[in-house]
């Protein structure tokens, strides 16, 4: 990031901010582009909201899609941890979306009927049945919740190496959407409540106590005209909490030692790098990450339901990753969120331009995951280390500190 | 007795996809995720040859004119797919050949996107079969136990492939290639091997018998664009169980898997006469099939990578 | 290989430790500046509330003041393209209102759907883009993704919140699919403004409106959070229908039956509903499970249900999942679909196959098999009904016979706008009106009205045959014991 920011600035300008200390490179752009973020919903109902014929892409991303882009964006986070910085390939990643999503499901909605219990939920009846607890330590739950399981995919499988762990997380990704299609009767126990879904899920909010304060928080976001607000905020202060983490894991001791795994399995471990320990905690934060978001999405679209979370989920935050620059968490946000918002309106809205516009009449949006496909594969054949590369990724790619190569496994 | 061999034809389809990714992983160590796709498409484009504009085949015409359309289907698909798949090898995965290991398999998931969609572009969601061709009268009937012709026929395409394959890659000079390709690539280059055209071939093998698993599967089963997905990873269980990279380890993975999904479906697990003093009570035993079979692909992978027949490699411990 | 890495780990350690001290020191910083930033990212977003607030507000009052009378023309925000069509509004001036509908448009269910919107459209049209007098835009919305062919539980929350926060829309006509209406209608009960007003034109599943020994403990309370009711029906529910195929498989003869469903909300709960039916007329259910629709084939299910010995299947889901194999198999195994019990084993279907798509997927397989849908068919229908049927088929150029659902999402149509009518653009005032409908002129009956759980008082039901098209078979007016019967106990 600093490096590509640095090369930008070009003549008096450039050399003046060459000369900045390295810390304030960094923290200057970031700043400028978190404030971007944070002033979004205001400039967007103000000024970006007035334009509805914008050539190509329509209009500008609404609040609520932006929530969903930053779900996604965290998700991918999350795998970038696991695939960018341990090199520990998972195409089962949606697995831990949905526990996630269970999780809120099972802590926080009327599922359960036969308890009642509450625990500072905002904004529900005391009278209503069911696990009712806040959604703000929901979320915390879910991302403990699908660390665990994490930790539970993650050991026995974890001594695999390369291709056979990559397929042993898919296999993980396809049983979990069965389970929860057909866990509304474990022997006789309704644990998912099948293709129907836990619906609805409860909204975080206030509560009572900061009702109305600073000018009228809500007691609970889904009664409240400005519901998407409040989602954004909210998510956006999860992204920058786990961008945060995600940077500073990278630079620790575990994060190190996880690049030295990616990079040299065998040497690694001669290091004393305790390989098993190191790969679980990848795993472990990794999924962290996707249960959180997994929960939030859940809050926010109120339900979650066993046919969203399937394979192509876990193959699109693949490609956020790929195209982003595996281990680059910039690159990733960027790709991270290009991605999110083509797939949620983005390629809907490219299409119905195409068709207002042009005789050409193709639906863009049935085809994104084609689309994806071709970026996928566009990237490993021509810049596989990604839009915004991370610098020690990019000298392993260009220098060939790698592990054995499809010609080399000759054995 | 029924259910066995309802199993054993369904086992035979995924055998010859099976076989695909053995080959190219026998060769490549790479899982060309891309097959199951590969495989759905061609069973589409089986459709197109078959019905409609172009032999406009229905079930009133004789069965000579069927089988006669059959083959000649056969006999365009299969060459089709071959070269498809060769280039879908030549285009997307040679470039990878010295990249790491994850590059080329990232690739392939890319890549069977790809096929997906211009299955989906051609032939929308439609489902589409040609169930009705071939006649579901009883071929062999011995008390409760029946044969129908339109499973026959399936034993009776694939047997003959399998025999052809295995002499091909055992006494053909080209057979001789590729296996001692995929046992040291640097020094079969250097004995004077073309490595290039020989994974090429194998890539056309395993296109062809991909092609001919589609026909079948459509003489049997509705499909539609993402049919491929999930048969894809039935198959490449498969091949794993048998141990990947072993031909007959593929064949006789993909059989085991076919009774398990038939019996686990035509069984009454819950019932009192047929385990319920053994399986808890979890709804109908079909919801469970894919959990099943995705169980068995974890716990071989974990426990015994090599599969059945396979010889340990240094992909486990 | 392994030594050049153990070189470069120990190259990159020395490194690192060289770099420890210097990192801590920053590290420490870069964790204060970070939390700073948290810090003020956290007061601003309570800034930005407290403004955003006093707008949204704002907003309110504005779209209350054009609500009352319609000529000073609305300004309405249209809703998102991502999953709806354009706004459609043909009438003078520019809309002061939206009113939306929520229908798959996308795999098996399209060709019924689309000619759904057509029939709102055509009624839309036929009041002049008013209701009294406020202008009434309309827009069509997709919940299904072209992926799946079917409706999607994302696109339908996706799209529930995109309604409940657009001021505009007053109304919805939706959804087609009782699963997606279960996602939507806690949406929508919940919204700002009191809620927002729904009609189904198609939705069966009973337990969305009627609390039954057949629901959850829960339901149909869960679906509205807010306490009062917004949805309502204008399709008999599934009580009804599966008692009328009970009692018409009673009438043809058949003492066994085989029930099985795809597990869908709709589906399961047909299924229950036939069951407990046909179980107080004292037929022998021999079996009741479930297909999954990702199964690549039913024979072994079929084999099964073979040796039980049923003289009829009864399958309770939807054509788009994977219907037509099911049906296919059901041929194959248990032969050709039989009028009576007599002449082989017969093929009962509820509304979920009542669709020209069943006959295209499943083929030859199809003929024969016995379908139902609530409701009288669209050719016998009488007075408004007929008329309606009779000027849209002129219209639109439709190919007769019409489909089942149309003359229903017309009928719902009605029902938003009379709604409107007296409530304006007030959301809360178009739910009590919506309730209090009441015709003497109905499209889909000459005489109906919306009981207080939002079911229509309503209740015969047609038998259709699978030819070439469904074809009407018998009207059947269910016996209210055995409706009764039909919400039955038992999960």
């Amino acid at each position: 990031m600093e490096r590509v920011k640095g090369r930008s600035g070009m003549g008096a300008a450039g050399r003046g901010w060459n000369q900045l200390p390295e810390r304030a490179r960094t923290l200057i752009p970031a700043t400028i582009l978190i404030l971007l973020a944070v002033l979004y919903p205001w400039y967007h109902e103000n000024w970006l909201a007035e334009f509805t014929n914008v050539p190509v892409i329509i209009n500008f991303p609404s609040v609520s899609t932006a929530v969903i882009v930053i779900v996604f964006v965290i998700m991918a986070v999350g795998l970038n941890i696991v695939v960018g910085y341990a090199g520990l390939l998972d195409l089962g990643y949606v697995a831990f979306y949905a526990v996630g999503a269970y999780t809120a499901g099972w802590l926080a909605s009327g599922h359960f009927q036969q308890v009642s219990f509450h625990f500072g939920s905002a904004g529900i009846s005391r009278d209503l049945n069911g696990i009712h607890v806040n959604v703000w330590i929901v979320l915390l739950a879910a991302g403990l919740l699908t660390a665990l399981a994490g930790i539970i995919i993650g050991l026995p499988t974890l001594r695999l190496r390369g291709d056979y762990l990559a397929i042993v997380t898919l296999g993980f990704g396809e049983i979990v959407p069965v389970f929860v299609r057909n866990g509304d009767n474990l022997g006789g126990f309704n644990l998912t409540a099948g293709t129907f879904g836990i619906n609805p899920i409860d909204s975080p909010g206030f509560g009572e106590g900061l009702n109305g304060a600073w000018g009228g928080l809500p007691v609970n976001f889904q009664q409240s005209f400005i519901r998407e607000k409040l989602f954004f905020y909210a998510a956006l202060a999860l992204l920058l909490i786990t961008l945060f983490c995600s940077v500073r894991l990278r630079e620790s001791r575990l994060g190190r030692a996880w690049i030295a795994i990616r990079e040299d399995e065998t040497a690694a471990a001669a290091m004393g790098i305790p390989l098993m320990r190191t790969k679980t905690w990848a795993y472990a934060l990794g999924a962290f990450f996707g249960g959180i978001a997994g929960a939030y999405y859940a809050s926010f679209k109120s339900g979650a339901f066993p046919s969203e979370f399937y394979f192509n989920i876990s193959v699109f935050l693949l490609c956020m990753v790929v195209l982003g620059g595996m281990g680059s968490v910039w690159g990733v946000v960027t790709a991270g969120s290009i991605l999110a918002w083509l797939n949620v309106e983005g390629l809907a809205n490219i299409g119905t331009y195409l068709k207002r516009q042009t005789p050409l009449d193709f639906e863009v949006a049935k085809y994104q995951f084609g689309i994806y496909g071709v970026i996928i594969v566009l990237m490993m054949l021509f810049r596989p280390t990604g839009l915004i590369p991370e610098r020690r990724r990019k000298l392993e790619m260009e220098e060939g500190v790698q592990d054995e190569s499809v010609y080399g496994a000759s054995r | 007795m029924n259910v066995f061999f309802i199993g054993l034809t369904n086992g035979a389809v995924y055998g010859l996809v099976a076989l695909g990714y053995t080959l190219v992983y026998g060769i490549l160590q790479l899982i060309n995720f891309a097959h199951g796709d590969v495989f759905a498409l061609s069973g589409l484009v089986a459709f197109s040859v078959l019905s409609g504009k172009f032999l406009g085949i229905t079930s009133d015409d004789s069965m000579v004119i069927i089988i006669g359309a059959l083959l000649l289907c056969l006999i365009l698909t299969m060459p089709l797919f071959a070269v498809g798949n060769a280039l879908i090898e030549l285009v997307a995965y040679r470039r990878l050949r010295t990249a790491p290991r994850l590059a080329p398999l990232i690739t392939a998931v890319g890549v069977s996107f790809i096929v997906q969609n211009v299955g989906l572009a051609v032939y929308d969601v439609e489902f589409y079969g040609a169930t009705e061709l071939l006649p579901r009268s009883n071929a062999i009937e011995i008390g409760s136990f029946a044969y129908q012709w339109n499973k026959l026929i399936v034993l009776l395409i694939v047997v003959p492939l399998l025999v052809s394959l295995t002499w091909f890659v055992r006494s053909t000079r080209q057979g001789k290639a590729m296996r001692a390709t995929a046992q040291d690539k640097d020094a079969s280059a250097m004995m004077g091997i073309n490595v290039n055209r020989t994974i090429s071939v194998t890539f056309a093998l395993a296109g062809a018998l991909a092609a001919a698993a589609g026909l079948l599967f459509l003489l049997q089963f509705n499909m539609r664009y993402d049919t491929g997905f999930q048969l894809g990873l039935f198959a490449f269980t498969a091949a794993v169980l048998g141990g990947i990279g072993n031909l007959s380890g593929a064949v006789l993975g993909a059989t085991i898997i076919g009774l398990i999904e038939a019996f686990n479906e035509g069984l009454r697990w819950g019932h009192p006469l047929d385990g319920a003093w053994f399986f808890p009570d979890v709804g109908a035993p079909s919801d469970w099939t894919r959990a099943v079979i995705f169980g068995i692909l974890i716990a071989i992978l974990v426990f015994r990578p090599e599969g059945l027949l396979g010889e340990r490699t240094a992909e486990g411990t | 290989m392994l030594q050049t890495g153990v070189r470069a780990l120990v190259e990159r350690r020395t490194i690192a430790n060289a770099n420890d001290r210097r990192r801590q020191v920053r590290k420490k910083s870069i964790l204060l500046a970070l939390l700073a930033l948290l810090i003020g990212a956290l007061a601003l977003t309570a800034a930005g509330c407290g403004g955003d607030d006093d707008g949204g507000g704002g907003d309110a009052a504005a779209t209350g003041d054009t609500g009352g009378d319609g000529d000073g023309g609305g300004d309405v925000s249209e809703l998102p393209s991502a999953s709806c069509e354009a706004m459609v509004y043909e009438g003078e001036g520019s809309p002061d209102v939206l009113i939306a509908s929520d229908l798959p448009l996308q795999g098996s269910s399209r060709v019924q759907t689309v000619q759904m919107v057509e029939g709102i459209q055509f009624v839309l049209e036929q009041h002049g883009w008013k209701a009294g007098d406020t202008n009434v835009g309309y827009q069509s919305c997709d919940d299904s993704t072209a992926q799946a062919g079917k409706w999607d539980p994302g696109k339908c929350s996706q799209n529930a919140n995109a309604y409940a926060q657009n001021e505009a829309v007053v109304g919805v006509i939706g959804t087609f699919n009782s699963g997606c209406a279960a996602i939507i209608i806690p949406v929508l009960n919940n919204a700002p403004g009191g809620g927002v007003a729904m009609v189904s034109p198609a939705n069966t599943y009973v337990c969305l409106t009627e609390a039954g020994p057949g629901c959850a403990k829960d339901e149909p309370d869960k679906y509205y959070p807010a306490g009062s009711r917004n949805y309502t029906r204008m399709v008999a529910h599934d009580a009804y229908q599966g008692a009328a195929v009970a009692q018409y498989a009673q009438s043809i003869g058949i003492e066994s039956v085989y029930v099985l469903n795809d597990r869908e909300a709709y589906g399961l709960g047909v299924a229950q509903n036939f069951r407990n039916a046909a179980e107080s007329l004292g037929m022998k259910v021999s079996g009741f499970a479930a297909w999954d629709p990702k199964a690549s084939s039913y024979e072994a299910l079929f084999r099964k249900i073979k040796a039980s010995g049923a003289q009829s299947v009864f399958l309770g889901g939807l054509i788009c999942e994977n219907g037509g194999q099911v049906i296919k198999d059901k041929v194959s195994v248990l032969g050709p679909n039989a009028a009576t019990p007599d002449e082989g084993i017969v093929l009962l279907m509820p509304d979920g196959f009542t669709t020209q798509a069943t006959i295209d997927e499943a083929g030859k397989s199809a003929a024969g098999a016995f379908s139902s849908v609530a409701g009288v068919p669209a050719d016998q229908l009488e007075g408004a009904g007929k008329e309606f049927v009779d000027s849209f088929m002129e219209s639109s150029g439709a190919e007769p016979p019409l489909e089942p659902y149309t003359a229903y999402a017309a009928q719902a149509a009605e029902v938003i706008l009379a709604a409107v009518e007296a409530g304006g653009a007030d959301r809360a005032a178009v739910i009590q009106s919506m309730f209090e409908f009441t015709t003497t002129d109905g499209i889909i009956a000459p005489e109906f009205e919306i009981n207080e759980n939002g079911d229509p008082t309503v209740g015969p039901v047609t038998i259709y045959v699978a030819a070439k098209s469904f074809d009407t078979q018998e009207v059947v007016t269910p016996e209210a014991e055995l409706v009764e019967a039909a919400k039955g106990g038992g999960a």
